[in-house]
């Protein structure tokens, strides 16, 4: 994608980039991910710090 | 009289006696008993027996071998009728596998990756372009040909049926896992890549340079992750020599500004070779005495009054150590750049690498530690956080983990970095299992980790040796541990015994592919045993076989899902039941026993691994949800949750969760991480954050890391929690932003290098 200097907007289309660690390694994108590994992602619960 | 038969293809082709009475003959000979005269009798027999069956029909292959079987039996050639129906057996695998690999390379060649989970079992190859397709379609050739003649009969059904994963069962006739570059050894006198021979490094930007290249250059002889034990150790050496040659320049300008003259560089050299002749080399802390003596060298050979010599040194001095910082800085960046832009594996992946580092006290280690954490923190050039290498910060207390210790600052940095770019993970010198091993002033004894876990320290092979440096794990297979307390239908005592039969299995089946990565010889691992990367090595020469080194590796047997293990067996997990986690210790310490016990029996290093494998644990799940049914806390997820850990979907604070896994670690010595998930605002509280590292530290965790969730925006380039709107410039994902805005916001955040994340 090209950014034509005359338009006065910028970014239509472009998504936000999301990084995760699967399976001990980081991924920009959940995309090329297998379907296992994309539930356990979604699944995950935060973990509070209150001892 | 049978007059044709028909194939199994369809084909219907002429009957010929002789062909069946040749089939038996061969049968025969394989097992010993029989002669011609008899293999003629049975394919007589074998003919009126079709005859009667099929009369004028022409019979199908299948029934004709049927009936060899049969009369094999009748005439008592019993082990005849075995050999040949294992014959037979052998020849169908065949067949099967070659039809479900011509289906895998048409799923592989025409379909889309979104569409196509086996595109995307490994999600670092991108399946849709040309050279990530053939190095599918080879891996695909390379399992089926494996599974068809490598494995044994029982070992293949295991793997088929999902009681086992054989890790990297594309590489299993080829090679082995990963290891420990030592860089300093390597470096030494310099080395050779296959593809051209490269002198020994000069300064940091080389010393960098050349670890990227060692790692890629490794990554082609290996499947698994390929690290770095010592990189603030090795690049250490790479800062003190662009010191001293920065020293010399800055040095040499400054005597002859001050005495408005040119040439003056030997001269210079001369004084510090002199000094350095009996100070010993000069560094960025020279020894005591250093600068004063080389202020009087520099005296006698210029004539420099003695302070204005002390004051230029101490001027060359200050100049220099700046320059080295600067130097340092941008040879960390390249490098972390290198390992996310390089590849190799046919130029289809980059290398899986990680570097370990941080306790180091020398100043140039120091600087090394410092500046690649800040090339880690700054990001690639548009600030995105790198994916490789993966860092891991070696926490030792007396040297960074208290406030005084010599690097506790850098521990605090680490700690910053990290809450910031899920970098660097935290590796625990002091948990009893690895502080055993540690003896100061030994680098080489401190523990590391490489690719996403995997450790090396302890070796039944040759104690004297219980390094981490120039070793690594050979290969490795998990047990599916929930299909057998499914199996088990809640018998303990069964369970425990299918348990015992399957480690037996799985070692057995290990010291099977040992053999195959034994038999190599020196040159099929040109860099790896050429150039003496792994121990011992550099002792054979390029035909040598490589069985004895190999035995400094690890043989590894690891497992998932124990959270559904326990659920399965007593229908509660470990987080749940103070019980279970006696019972989870129980099973994991059995198998840790056994790992030991098999390392005295053969003199080799069996170890146990908490297998992080998500992905594989959907191929267990969905068959023994299949088998058994959806079983809640068992079978009812898409997954099986890894090793050890409490499930990812169980509600519980960070402090319970790392107490629970803890003790995992010290049973599973071939590798263990555990994960603490944060939401974004604790993980910018670096307090909050250290104090969750400490606890790790306290209870004994071998190797952790937090996650949080990082965002970043490519059109504003901010980087943090980004939930339905950017907190930057405030658009929704896919949104545009308006020009002025962008004008606005490049004056409020100059820093961010540039507003171009799209191209
Ligand atoms: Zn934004």
């Amino acid at each position: 994608m090209t950014v034509d200097s005359k338009q006065s907007k910028m970014g239509a289309g472009v998504g936000f980039e999301r990084i995760r660690r699967i399976t001990g390694y980081l991924v920009g994108t959940m995309d090329k991910w297998n379907d296992a590994k994309k539930a356990e992602e979604r699944d995950r619960v935060k973990h509070s710090i209150a001892k | 009289m049978i007059q044709m038969i028909i194939k199994r293809d369809g084909r219907v082709v002429p009957y010929d006696r002789e062909k069946i009475a040749l089939a038996v003959l061969r049968a025969m000979r394989a097992s010993g008993e029989g002669t011609v005269a008899d293999a003629a009798r049975v394919a007589e027999a074998v003919e009126s027996a079709l005859e009667s069956r099929c009369g004028a029909e022409p019979p199908q292959i299948e029934v004709i071998q049927d009936m060899v079987e049969q009369e094999l039996m009748h005439h008592e050639f019993t082990n005849t009728a075995k050999s040949y129906i294992i014959y037979r057996a052998t020849r169908t695998r065949a067949r099967e596998s070659r039809t479900t690999l011509m289906k895998t390379i048409d799923e592989i060649a025409s379909k889309d990756a979104k569409l196509s989970d086996l595109k995307r079992e490994n999600g670092n190859i991108d399946g849709d372009t040309a050279m990530g397709a053939m190095l599918q379609i080879g891996a695909a050739g390379a399992k089926a040909y494996n599974e068809a003649y490598l494995l044994r009969p029982e070992h293949a059904k295991a793997q088929r049926e999902g009681d086992i994963h054989i890790h990297d069962f594309d590489f299993y006739a080829l090679t082995t896992t990963c290891t420990q570059i030592d860089i300093i050894r390597l470096f030494k006198d310099g080395f050779s890549t296959g593809h051209g021979f490269l002198r020994e490094p000069q300064s940091i930007q080389s010393y960098a340079a050349l670890a990227a290249i060692a790692i890629q250059s490794n990554q082609n002889d290996q499947h698994g992750g390929q690290s770095i034990p010592n990189f603030d150790y090795g690049m250490a050496l790479g800062v003190g020599k662009t010191f001293r040659s920065q020293f010399r320049k800055k040095l040499t300008d400054v005597v002859e500004d001050h005495l408005d003259e040119d040439n003056l560089a030997d001269a210079v050299a001369e004084a510090i070779e002199k000094t350095e002749a009996s100070f010993g080399p000069n560094a960025l802390e020279p020894t005591e005495g250093f600068d004063a003596s080389l202020a009087s060298h520099l005296y006698d050979s210029l004539c420099i009054e003695a302070d204005v010599a002390a004051h230029l040194v101490a001027r060359a001095r200050r100049r220099a150590e700046d320059q080295t910082e600067r130097d340092t800085y941008q040879a960390m960046e390249g490098f972390v750049h290198n390992l996310n832009t390089m590849h190799s594996r046919a130029g289809a992946q980059t290398p899986f690498s990680s570097i370990n580092y941080g306790t180091d006290t020398t100043p140039e280690g120091r600087m090394v530690i410092r500046n690649v954490l800040l090339a880690l923190d700054a990001g690639l050039g548009h600030g995105e956080t790198c994916i490789f290498p993966i860092h891991i910060f070696k926490v030792k207390e007396g040297v960074n983990y208290n406030e005084g210790d010599p690097n506790y600052d850098l521990f605090r940095l680490s700690c910053k970095v990290s809450a910031k770019r899920l970098f660097p993970n935290y590796v625990f010198l002091d948990s009893p299992y690895n502080l055993k091993y540690y003896v100061p002033g030994r680098p080489e004894t401190e523990v590391a980790t490489m690719g996403c876990r995997t450790r090396v320290l302890g070796n039944v092979y040759d104690p004297e040796q219980e390094i981490s440096y120039s070793r690594g794990n050979l290969s490795f297979t998990s047990i599916n541990l929930p299909r057998l307390a499914l199996e088990a239908k809640g018998d303990e005592a069964r369970f425990l015994k299918m348990l015992d039969d399957m480690l037996e299995l799985v070692a057995q089946q290990l010291l099977d592919r040992f053999e195959i990565q034994a038999k190599k010889r020196v040159y099929n691992y040109p860099f790896l045993m050429g150039q003496g990367v792994w121990l011992d090595s550099d002792k054979l020469g390029p035909y040598d076989e490589v069985r004895e080194v190999l035995k400094h590796g690890t043989l590894s047997i690891g497992f998932i899902g124990l959270a559904e293990t326990l659920t399965a067996l007593y229908g509660k997990n470990h987080a749940e039941d103070p019980a279970m986690q006696e019972k989870g210790l129980e099973i994991i310490g059995r198998m840790r026993k056994f790992c030991d016990d098999k390392s005295q029996a053969m003199k080799m290093n069996f170890t146990l691994l908490a297998t992080p494998a998500e992905g594989l644990s959907g191929r267990f799940t969905r068959m023994d949800r299949q088998r058994y049914g959806r079983i809640p806390g068992v079978t009812d997820r898409e997954y099986y949750t890894n090793s050890f850990h409490v499930p990812v979907w169980y509600p519980i604070s960070a402090y319970e969760k790392i107490h629970i896994e803890a003790p995992y670690h010290a049973l599973c010595n071939a590798g263990h991480i555990s994960y603490v998930e944060l939401d974004g605002d604790t993980a910018k509280n670096v307090e909050a954050f250290e104090q969750i590292v400490r606890c790790m530290h306290d209870e004994g965790i071998g190797y952790g890391s937090i996650n949080h969730p990082v965002d970043r925006d490519p059109i504003c380039g901010y980087v943090g929690v980004i939930g339905d709107t950017c907190p930057r410039c405030g658009r929704k994902e896919g949104e545009a932003v308006s020009e002025e805005r962008m004008q606005e916001l490049i004056k409020k955040f100059p820093q961010i290098k540039a507003f171009v994340g799209i191209e």
